[in-house]
């Protein structure tokens, strides 16, 4: 498989508190087009630092990241990005949060509210409109963060452990939900979590990172047939393969 | 705030209505120059009315209470805003704060009195915005640096501009801390009025407090007192339901 190359991580490092701390180090690694590759790590092994950073919220010490060919200097409209704290506005309705990014892109009106609502209604979130985030449950307010960030019909998708702060069941609803979305219209995305079982049901591919500072340590294909469903995914004959695999890839660094 | 239910409007009333009735009963046994019933101050409001009095001093106090109160929150919140998000203006603002707010507002007073050289209006505003502005300012600059980092973050992963950047994250976020800063400015400026008017000149509702005390007259003394209070509680009420209505979010709270 010769797909194009997407997103290049090339030799990504950073330190904090001038050298001190070692977030990560030399890290390589590429997201193919239209692929969804699961970075998958240890707690505080620079998961998020390394996702800021292809968005351009955070320089790099030393490397590079580059997006189509171009480095990544600032947040760009082509990539869009779902944060773990969901960072919707407490004061803006469900509408206006998901306009948000379209208003700042400079749409029109007309074309705001078109694609607000196609979005809206995408995450399943028609009628809850004119709600205020703090009326909705946590798995609600992370769809709009999700219909927010799909607005922008972004080329590549950041997702920062978008449902690490959910309970297990809506995070396997969102989970679907989030494959069911890929299969209507295949994106490119970068998914950071810490859940081996996400990982392997979202990802095309799993790149594991060890503890800090973070190296890659191995990267896995997923080769699990879309389309799928979490439990489709659970059930397979090659699910219980990679997660010992990533088990005993993460274990490995953390015990030693 | 808590939505009051029928059977709490109806302890607050049984409350007031007790004690006036109690009040009522007890004033007679004493010396008519210290006590006087609430029926007799009843009477001297009307008395107040009837001679123009009381419209005069309220229209003076009233005038001096919103200038002033209009005065703080213009200077409260843009300081406050300019402070919470510049540091350098925090930096060159910051020791005048402290030191302007520890000292009783009260003492600062008579150096109004002198600074404006006059016995009009001008100081007694003056001294209502001084005792107003400073909750409203140090609300407001709390609120601004107290930002929420995570909403600013995604303000920057959305490309937002400096001006998109204010109305939608910085104005609203402190909205609610402006309203809470402005009830307490006026409880403030209510004292600064009262303060002014006994100080600077001998007018307004301070005024007629100040006369009839002189003169031995308790019940229309009160009249003032009563509707200074009433000032308070009417404009802290309109405060809060302003708030339900530029703040809807807020409402989560109950």
């Amino acid at each position: 498989m010769a797909a194009a190359e997407r997103v290049v991580v090339d030799r990504a490092t950073k330190v904090y508190n001038a050298g001190a701390l070692n977030v990560f180090s030399e890290l390589r690694m590429s997201v193919h087009d239209r692929e969804t590759l699961c970075v998958l790590g240890p707690s505080g092994c620079g998961k998020t630092t390394l996702l800021r950073a292809m968005h351009g919220l955070i320089g790099l010490d030393e490397g590079r990241i580059v997006i189509d060919g171009l480095e990544v200097k600032r947040p760009r409209r082509d990539v869009a990005m779902v944060f773990q704290h969901f960072g919707l506005m407490p004061w803006k309705r469900v509408r206006e949060n998901v306009a948000y990014g379209l208003e700042l892109a400079g749409f029109s009106r007309a074309d705001v509210d078109q694609r607000a609502r196609k979005y809206i209604d995408l995450v399943g979130l028609s009628g809850f409109e004119r709600a205020f985030p703090h009326e909705l449950s946590g798995g609600m307010q992370q769809r709009v963060g999700l219909a927010r960030a799909l607005a922008m019909e972004p080329d590549i998708l950041l997702m920062d452990e978008p449902f690490g702060s959910l309970d297990a069941q809506t995070r396997e609803i969102l989970q679907d939900e989030l494959l069911r979305i890929y299969q209507q219209h295949p994106r490119t995305m970068v998914f950071i979590t810490h859940s081996i079982e996400e990982a392997i049901a979202l990802g095309d591919r799993i790149v594991v990172l060890t503890a800090r500072p973070a190296r890659v340590r191995e990267t896995l294909t997923v080769d699990i047939p879309r389309p799928r469903t979490v439990a489709g995914v659970i059930a397979h004959p090659r699910f219980l393969e990679l997660r010992d695999r990533c088990w005993h890839l993460l274990r490995e660094r953390t015990t030693a | 705030m808590r939505r009051l239910r029928l059977g709490d409007w109806a302890v607050r009333l049984g409350s007031i209505a007790f004690v006036l009735l109690v009040w009522e009963f007890v004033a007679p046994r004493f010396n008519p120059l210290i006590i006087r019933s609430p029926s007799a101050i009843f009477r001297a409001f009307f008395e107040l009315v009837g001679t123009g009095e009381l419209q005069d001093a309220l229209g003076q106090s009233l005038r001096e209470l919103f200038a002033g109160l209009a005065i703080a929150i213009v200077v409260g919140v843009v300081l406050g805003i300019a402070s919470g998000r510049w540091r350098f203006v925090y930096n060159a603002l910051d020791p005048w704060v402290s030191a302007l707010y520890s000292v009783p507002s009260v003492a600062l007073v008579p150096l109004i009195a002198v600074a404006f050289r006059s016995l009009g209006d001008p100081p007694r505003i003056a001294t209502v915005a001084l005792f107003a502005v400073f909750p409203i300012l140090i609300n407001t600059q709390q609120a601004v640096r107290n930002l929420d980092r995570s909403l600013l973050e995604v303000a920057r992963a959305f490309n937002t501009s400096e001006r998109r950047l204010w109305s939608d994250l910085i104005i609203p976020s402190a909205v609610p801390f402006i309203l809470a800063g402005v009830r307490l400015g006026i409880g403030r400026g209510l004292i600064g009025m009262i303060v002014a008017e006994f100080f600077v000149g001998l007018v307004g509702m301070g005024y007629l407090i100040v006369e009839y005390e002189n003169v031995f007259r308790i019940d229309r003394m009160f009249v003032p007192v009563i509707i200074v209070a009433a000032m308070g509680i009417i404009l802290m009420g309109f405060v809060q339901w302003l708030e339900v209505r530029v703040a809807p979010w807020l409402r989560r709270e109950q």
